[in-house]
């Protein structure tokens, strides 16, 4: 990730960035008009004040991120947002660009598969760049819970792109 | 963390996630790129009138607060205590039911007391006019 920290042009940033932090947005949102829409705040809110802040850029823009999805939550109803990542639907596969690799389409097919606990871990440890700690600071989880839902997201995953690549 | 997983992160990681839209970069760009506006007469008039708000509550809390403090209990003093000459009025003798005269006699006076609390510089004013009326029997021959 480039320094966040320097002068520079926000639209490179985001051009660099923007794709993963939609992705990390979707996680948390219930449509992709959300996770735009809450992208756009949180990001705002990341470049006008906290990019000069000391600390991983990466892990306050994904505060950023998750503070802006629970505040659209709470705006829009008194749903947990446990609930709302669950409702994530199979549609989730759109994330992502077309693969013509084979087993690339495999794992896209198969994230929507896992459960929403450890689908966050594995974009905010994939796309987020984030180590087990800093999940478990996100999702206010120990360490320990991050790594045990990536290990078991690990081999669900194997099995799926294992089954799907042969199909 | 073994190979199998090593080799699924990295597959993840070459999976590309899609760019937002336009519209989030053009929204992005709104709030970022918008330059300083010029101030709207609307927003001159809030900005007076929150200023001047903050002026009269400043001055308000000096009158209120920026006073040498004043104990509980004022510490008057007895400067002055005088009763001017009463002024006596003596009216047309009159005729009494009795057949007999009387001279209506009119005296007003007023007593004032003045007490002052020197750390205040404040006065205590105490003014108590009188009237009496009465008549003075005339013998007539």
């Amino acid at each position: 990730m480039n320094d966040a920290h320097a002068e520079q042009d926000w639209r490179a940033w985001f051009a660099e960035h923007g794709a993963r932090l939609r992705l990390i947005a979707r996680q948390w949102t219930r449509s992709d008009a959300d996770a735009d829409d809450v992208l756009q705040e949180a990001f705002v809110r990341f470049w006008k004040h906290q990019r000069h802040l000391p600390g991983n850029p990466n892990a306050l823009v994904v505060t950023s991120i998750r503070r802006a999805a629970l505040d659209l939550h709470r705006r829009t109803d008194r749903r947990t947002l446990r609930e709302q990542v669950v409702s994530v639907d199979a549609a989730a596969v759109a994330d992502f660009e077309p693969e013509a690799d084979p087993r690339l389409q495999a794992l896209a097919r198969s994230l929507p598969s896992l459960s929403a606990e450890q689908r966050e871990v594995v974009v905010l440890k994939v796309w987020g760049d984030l180590t087990f700690e800093q999940i478990g600071a996100q999702l206010e989880i120990s360490p320990n819970t991050a790594a045990s839902r990536w290990r078991y997201a690990m081999e669900a995953l194997r099995r799926l792109v294992t089954a799907r690549t042969y199909e | 963390m073994n190979n199998e997983d090593q080799d699924i992160e990295s597959a993840l990681r070459s999976l590309r996630p899609r760019p937002p839209g336009p519209g989030v970069v053009s929204a992005i760009g709104r709030d970022l790129d918008a330059p300083v506006a010029a101030a709207s007469p609307r927003g001159v008039i809030l900005r007076w009138s929150a200023g001047l708000s903050a002026a009269a509550a400043c001055l308000l809390g000096f009158f209120l607060f920026g006073r040498p403090p004043v104990t509980a209990e004022p510490e008057y003093q007895l400067v002055r205590a005088e009763q001017p000459p009463a002024s006596v009025d003596v009216f047309a003798p009159v005729r009494l039911e009795d057949g007999s005269f009387a001279r209506p006699v009119r005296v007003r006076w007023s007593n004032e007391t003045q007490w002052e609390d020197r750390r205040t510089n404040t006065r205590l004013i105490h003014y108590s006019p009188s009237e009496q009326f009465g008549l003075i029997p005339m013998e007539t021959y």
